[in-house]
């Protein structure tokens, strides 16, 4: 028929009073963990609750970049496996995902700065990854459009080379795995938002909704920027976490000119061309946490003047679109993966900044054997939540890029 | 105009010529007997707040000031002292 068309996520299910896992929050994660509770762990027996529609928070908003060329040794192995995860996911969940393999390069704008890649390349290399340093000369003969002078404000000293990234189509992500949820049985709870989280002598009873009271013995809140609010709001534990707004743009569709992400830390920016021909382009953010995803005049300009200066071919070119959602950064630009400390059957995947997208879905196969182990699996553990007081901050501020209140 | 704060000295400015201080935590906790993980709560815990709250403000582009206001992060907009607050 024309114009009917079924739900790719099965029916609306009904609520029922009791599930074995409850998900709060249908973004990227909520979706792969319990994707991965069903495929690995046999736990079909899943409630996803999502307060307005999947994809709603950061899984609709981001700009899609992948890939694994972290600072430490404790996140690069994380991201490489969501990294290899991409062609396997697109064929298991017979979806799509549209991995356009392009590479991605980080401008250098100093000496400093390409020492510091010389480390980060060194970290990847022992990781099996992928990534080279390239000085100016061989940047301009990847992106004929760099500006490699002298005269702009931050002159391009050389680049990160890193070829197994790009971009994934990030709503075709959502969609996947919604689709892959609901064929194995896991329920997908749109408009219905969870209010309140239930405990009883230390462990999780069950989690209020809008919708109704469900009785589970394990929660994980993957609340995406709303989750450490959600979790300091419904059971009073405070996150090392600041929640800012972060912007992205496009411009109007041209013809190809840009043929990799290309990234700068010195001019806080990066575009690629999407398979549209516009020119995605992100991510500044005001440094103040609030949660208004609303955009600034001050960052059009911004990203005006950045373009201008590295990508000249773009002036005058227009913006068509910008957008903003949140990203809940910590003080060490690594997420929080906890669970059963110190409630038991309580877990958070959270504190993923701009990340948690090329990350989603290793988290949320590492996150469903966590759950359904009970057991922190060995590739989480750097992510605790004690860290902090332990003084053991991970090093991922020395990445390239770092943006958080806390620097 | 994304933020407007008030500075004590200057009055209202551009909110891009503040630097935020982090949620007003109350004083430095005492160093004898401070334990790691109360020393990480006022260091790095948050409460997250979706709604006012009391926060720290430093005038960098300005007078140099360090002050506290209160702001509703859902808005953006400065806000009177609540009459429930401390
Ligand atoms: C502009 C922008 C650009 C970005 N670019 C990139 C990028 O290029 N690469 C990258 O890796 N990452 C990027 N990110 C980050 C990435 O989008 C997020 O880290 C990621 O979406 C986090 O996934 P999540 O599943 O944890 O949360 P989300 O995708 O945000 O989902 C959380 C969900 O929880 C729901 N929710 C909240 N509270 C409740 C409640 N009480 N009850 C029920 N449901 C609730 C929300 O409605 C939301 O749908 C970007 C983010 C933004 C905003
Ligand atoms: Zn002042």
């Amino acid at each position: 028929m024309l114009f009917t068309y079924k739900s790719l996520w099965g029916k609306k299910p009904r609520l029922k009073s009791s599930y074995e896992v409850v998900i709060i929050g249908g973004g990227l994660h909520g979706l792969a963990t319990a994707y991965y509770l069903a495929r690995d762990h046999g736990i079909t027996d899943v409630a996803i609750v999502e307060k307005r529609y999947i994809g709603f928070g950061g899984a609709g908003r981001n700009t899609a970049i992948v890939r694994a060329n972290q600072r430490t040794q404790y996140n690069v192995p994380l991201y490489k496996e969501a990294l290899d995860l991409w062609p396997v996911l697109t064929k298991e969940l017979d979806f799509n995902l549209m991995f356009n393999n392009c590479g991605n390069l980080n401008l250098m704008h100093s000496e400093a700065a390409m020492k510091a890649a010389r480390m980060t390349i060194a970290t990847a290399q022992f990781h099996g990854v992928e990534s080279h340093l390239i000085d100016a000369k061989q940047a301009k003969e990847m992106v004929p459009a760099l500006n490699i002078s002298e005269d702009i404000t931050f002159p391009i000293h050389g680049a990160m080379y890193h070829p197994p990234g790009g971009i994934v189509r990030h709503d075709a992500v959502v969609w996947g795995l919604a689709k892959g949820c609901a064929k194995k049985g896991v329920h997908i709870h749109q408009q219905t938002e969870a209010t309140a989280i239930h405990t009883q002598g230390g462990k999780i009873a069950g989690v209020t909704t809008s919708q109704g009271h469900i009785k589970t013995p394990k929660v994980l809140v993957s609340a995406g920027g709303y989750s450490a609010g959600v979790i300091n709001h419904m059971l009073g534990l405070k996150l090392p976490i600041s929640v800012l707004t972060i912007q992205a743009m496009v411009t109007q569709p041209l013809k190809p000119l840009l043929n990799h992400v290309v990234s700068s830390g010195a001019y806080h920016c990066y575009a690629n061309q999407t398979l549209k021909g516009e020119i995605a382009t992100g991510a500044h953010m005001d440094p103040w946490p609030n949660y208004t995803t609303q955009t600034t005049a001050h960052y059009i300009k911004h990203q005006a003047e950045a373009l201008s200066d590295w990508l000249p071919c773009l002036r005058g070119v227009r913006f068509m679109r910008i957008w903003g959602g949140l990203a809940d950064m910590t003080p060490d630009m690594a997420p929080i993966l906890e669970g059963n400390d110190p409630i038991g059957g309580f877990y958070m995947d959270c504190g993923w900044g701009y990340f948690g997208f090329k990350s989603c879905s290793a988290a949320g196969k590492y996150m469903a054997q966590f759950i359904a182990t009970e057991n922190c699996p060995d590739m989480l553990k750097p992510f605790n939540l004690r860290r902090y007081e332990k003084h053991q901050l991970m090093g991922e501020t020395a990445a390239l890029v770092s943006y958080t209140p806390d620097n | 105009m994304a933020l407007t704060l008030t500075c004590p000295i200057c009055g209202k400015r551009n909110g891009y010529e503040f630097r935020y201080g982090g949620e007003d935590k109350g004083s430095r906790p005492d160093e004898k007997g401070l334990s790691p993980a109360d020393w990480c709560d006022y260091v790095h815990m948050n409460t997250c707040t979706a709604g006012v709250q009391k926060e720290w403000w430093f005038h960098r582009d300005g007078c140099g000031a360090w002050f506290s206001t209160y702001r509703n992060t859902l808005s953006n907009l400065e806000v009177d002292r609540p009459e429930d607050s401390t």
